[in-house]
């Protein structure tokens, strides 16, 4: 990845608190040298990659299971995406089915900061032929 | 570690990874790659027609071009990758939607390769999150 540009997506998980307007004006009050745009699901930041990892590490300080983050590979409002300068508009698909994931997994997060472990799942075993023909025979 | 995801492009797989101390290998990086270097003009193509026989590298000449391209992307990072990290039975939109054959091929060249693979369902209730991310944890923890 380039290391001169690093445009990143905060995305705000929506049980939290949190608006994309605080958020946004966080990011400001840090005082680094960093575009921001406030979007609907949280913001975009482009900054250089040292700058943008030390926005979000600022921001993990502060909202630790509520805001996640990856990285995007386009700039912040670059004409051939962006839908006020009639880009591609290709939708959100993926992420608004992300969105919809992150209560989830803040909450578990949060469980495993409380010290929850992996517990693997039941293995599901094969039902016996008895007890087959019994539910068989009770549904007669 | 580098540590490649599936769904390559999942904002999830992506934060955990890095929230664990590691590096995520993602298409969204590939993609910059081309968009910063390569300067591809026709979004939302992201690979150019090199790329696509570049692609031969991992699949063959009857398979799709989509294929390729996709696999152009996200076989070297495959290569590069000291581990990976799959989702399994996520939604029908979750992830890189409309070519079911790439994930498999995705799926078969992380297996060929022989790296540390962690299998995760994708999670429909917070008990299964919670073991979802204690999972990821444990294993990315165990990466040395």
């Amino acid at each position: 990845m380039s290391a001169e540009r690093e445009t990143r997506l905060l995305m705000i998980s929506p049980s939290s608190m949190l608006t994309p307007d605080q958020l946004v004006r966080m990011v400001h009050s840090f005082g680094l040298t960093v575009t921001v745009k406030e979007t609907c699901y949280g913001c975009l930041i482009e900054a250089s990659a040292e700058t943008a990892r030390e926005v979000l590490s600022r921001v993990r300080e502060r909202y630790p299971n509520e805001v996640f983050s990856k990285v995007r590979a386009y700039r912040c409002s670059d004409p051939v995406r962006c839908r006020a300068q009639h880009g591609t508009r290709p939708g959100y698909a993926q992420l608004e089915e992300e969105w919809s994931l992150l209560p989830r997994i803040q909450h578990g997060l949060e469980e495993v900061e409380k010290g929850a472990k992996y517990v693997p799942p039941a293995e599901k075993k094969r039902i016996p032929v008895n007890d087959f023909k019994k539910i068989c025979e009770a549904q007669r | 570690m580098k540590v490649f995801i599936d769904p390559p492009n999942s904002l999830v797989l992506y934060d955990l990874v890095e929230r664990f101390g590691h590096q995520p290998l993602s298409a969204m990086a590939a993609i910059q790659e081309r968009v910063d270097n390569l300067e591809v003009d026709m979004p939302p193509m992201n690979v150019s027609l090199d790329d696509v026989v570049k692609g031969l590298k991992y699949a063959g000449v009857e398979v799709p071009s989509g294929i390729r391209g996709r696999l152009a992307l996200w076989g070297p990072m495959i290569e590069e990758a000291d581990a990976a990290i799959i989702m399994d039975d996520c939604p029908y939109s979750f992830g890189c939607v409309g070519c079911e054959r790439s994930n498999l091929m995705v799926k078969y060249l992380i297996k060929r390769r022989g790296i540390p693979a962690l299998h995760v369902s994708y999670p429909e209730d917070d008990e299964q999150a919670t073991n979802f991310v204690a999972q990821t944890k444990e294993f990315l923890e165990g990466l040395q």
